[in-house]
């Protein structure tokens, strides 16, 4: 049985994380060296800013099968290059929308903000994604060859 | 001022005539303007600064190309310095004050004459047809031929133009409405009578403004089931991922499209272990992934022209899908592509204090 076949309530969310490299980054490292638990399901890009993930690797992620996409950020105020994070919320505003119209699940797609310092909260986004994502079930995209 | 432009033979003549006028009075160097070929089995945007080979018809109803398109070509590089006019559809207005915004176009010298649109045909109707098509069109016939894009057009009535010939609510002759200083001096020494039928032509254009609002939103309930991976890709089904529709497209300007790179040529163990992971994958890879990602990146700018849809090769109906993702995408963030030139475009500018619940919760 592949890991596809799974019900619901026993499959594994695969998320993919785009977090900057300023805040979210290290907020994770932070969870990582203090030892706070969480679920291991997610795989961490670093991005230099939540400003320049542009809405092609989300995309990517989902259509290749990702369950959830989470992308970090500094919290508003405190972007490194700024103002980048408000952009990244504009673009995200706009990627949600299209995948609503299009109805391709814009709830596997997740906008944080998580500082340096705060590797609680960061663990804690991760357990909510998975738990929510659990919920919705594995991607479909994952089961279509055709894509 | 709106002024009353006397009809002379048929509107396409009445219009050329005063093209001509403007050349030979020096008012303006050159024009670029829909001129029919000598076969006339179609019409293309043309560059005429001699009035002996100026045999234009503005209204012939046929979208080879965007003149906005056709004008971001001509001034990106360095505007022009000398006066030039360009009589563009309201579409084609609104693609190109969109391509401003982003510095592919020079609007400098240049003199806006916008035409009411009365609708265009598919490229090979128009070549087909038996008959005048501009005439059916003037006669307010041949709706049953136009293309989706027109049928459920936003707006056919040109807004920001120094000049917009007027059609609707036009009896005998046609309406010359000035709209700019610049538009004004231009008309006003031009022998020309002010209109008595002003209100006449504020209803008319109000009036087709509302009945293309709800065709517009029939259209868009209609199709609104193409919803989900599954629909998506049935839609998609027949793509033969040429990018064509991208090509056409005004608003996708840029020379390096990422999807005509080879950012997605990866090794060949990647491919087999997709495969292996999957089973099995169709190619060219990443249509979908395009589709979705161009929608992100022009979406909100998207004047629904329908260009990309007259140039799929597999007719792929994309206005059907492209209609509703531009209208919903726009009204969330309150932007009408090509409607005020000095507003900023929503990707580039951003507020403190909105869409608080999106990025935290
Ligand atoms: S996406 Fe299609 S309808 Fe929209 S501006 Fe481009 S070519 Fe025109
Ligand atoms: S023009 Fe048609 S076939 Fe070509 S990429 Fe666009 S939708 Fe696909
Ligand atoms: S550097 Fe962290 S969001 Fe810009």
């Amino acid at each position: 049985m592949s890991e596809n076949d799974k019900t619901k309530e026993d499959f594994e969310p695969k998320v993919v994380g785009f977090l900057c490299n300023w805040c979210s980054y290290a907020g994770a490292d932070l969870a990582g060296t203090s030892r706070i638990q969480y679920p291991p399901n997610i795989r961490v890009i670093r991005v230099m800013c939540s400003g320049s993930v542009d809405s092609v690797y989300v995309n990517r992620a989902l259509i290749e099968g990702a369950d959830a996409v989470l992308i970090g950020g500094c919290h508003p105020g405190d972007c490194h290059y700024l103002n980048g994070n408000y952009k990244a919320r504009r673009k995200m505003v706009l990627m949600k929308n299209i995948l609503t119209t299009l109805g391709m699940e814009p709830e596997r797609v997740w906008l944080r903000w998580i500082s340096a310092s705060e590797g609680q909260k960061f663990a804690d986004t991760v357990k909510e994604i998975v738990e929510e994502t659990k919920k919705l079930g594995p991607n479909p995209m994952k089961e279509r060859w055709n894509i | 001022m709106i002024y009353e432009l006397k009809m002379e033979e048929d509107a396409g003549t009445t219009v050329n005539n005063l093209l001509r006028s403007m050349l030979k009075d020096g008012k303006i160097d050159a024009l670029v303007a829909m001129q029919e070929t000598p076969t006339g089995k179609s019409a293309f945007p043309t560059m005429v600064s001699d009035p002996d080979k100026l045999h234009t018809n503005v209204f012939a109803p046929l979208l080879p190309v965007s003149i906005g398109t056709v004008v971001s070509h001509m001034t990106k590089v360095q505007g022009t310095k000398k006066p030039l006019a360009v009589v563009l559809r309201a579409c084609e207005l609104r693609a190109l004050l969109e391509l401003a915004k982003i510095k592919q176009a020079d609007l400098d010298n240049l003199i806006l004459i916008g035409v009411d649109c009365l609708g265009t045909f598919p490229m090979k109707t128009y070549s087909d047809f038996d008959g005048d098509p501009t005439e059916v069109l003037l006669k307010g016939e041949g709706e049953e031929y136009l293309r989706t894009a027109c049928l459920n057009c936003k707006d056919p009535v040109p807004e920001n133009a120094d000049i917009v010939i007027g059609v609707y609510g036009a009896d005998e002759g046609l309406f010359l409405d000035a709209r700019t200083e610049k538009g004004e001096g231009i008309l006003s020494d031009m022998n020309l009578d002010e209109t008595e039928d002003v209100e006449v032509r504020e209803q008319a254009v109000s009036d087709v403004r509302g009945k293309k609002d709800e065709t517009r939103k029939e259209f868009m309930e209609e199709h609104a089931d193409i919803l989900g991976v599954d629909k998506l890709l049935e839609f998609f089904d027949t793509c033969v991922n040429c990018h064509n529709c991208m090509k056409a497209c005004p608003i996708c300007y840029c020379k390096e499209c990422l999807f005509e790179s080879s950012v997605f040529d990866l090794e060949a163990n990647k491919y087999m272990a997709k495969a292996k992971s999957k089973g099995a994958f169709k190619t060219p890879t990443d249509s979908l992934l395009f589709h979705v990602t161009r929608f992100n990146h022009m979406i909100l700018s998207c004047v629904e022209c329908g260009l990309c849809e007259q140039a799929c090769p597999s007719d792929i109906p994309l206005m059907d899908i492209i209609t509703s993702i531009a209208e919903n995408a726009q009204r969330e963030f309150e932007y009408e592509p090509g409607k005020d030139p000095e507003e900023e475009m929503p990707m580039v500018v951003y507020r403190e204090d909105e869409f608080q619940d999106v990025g935290e919760g």
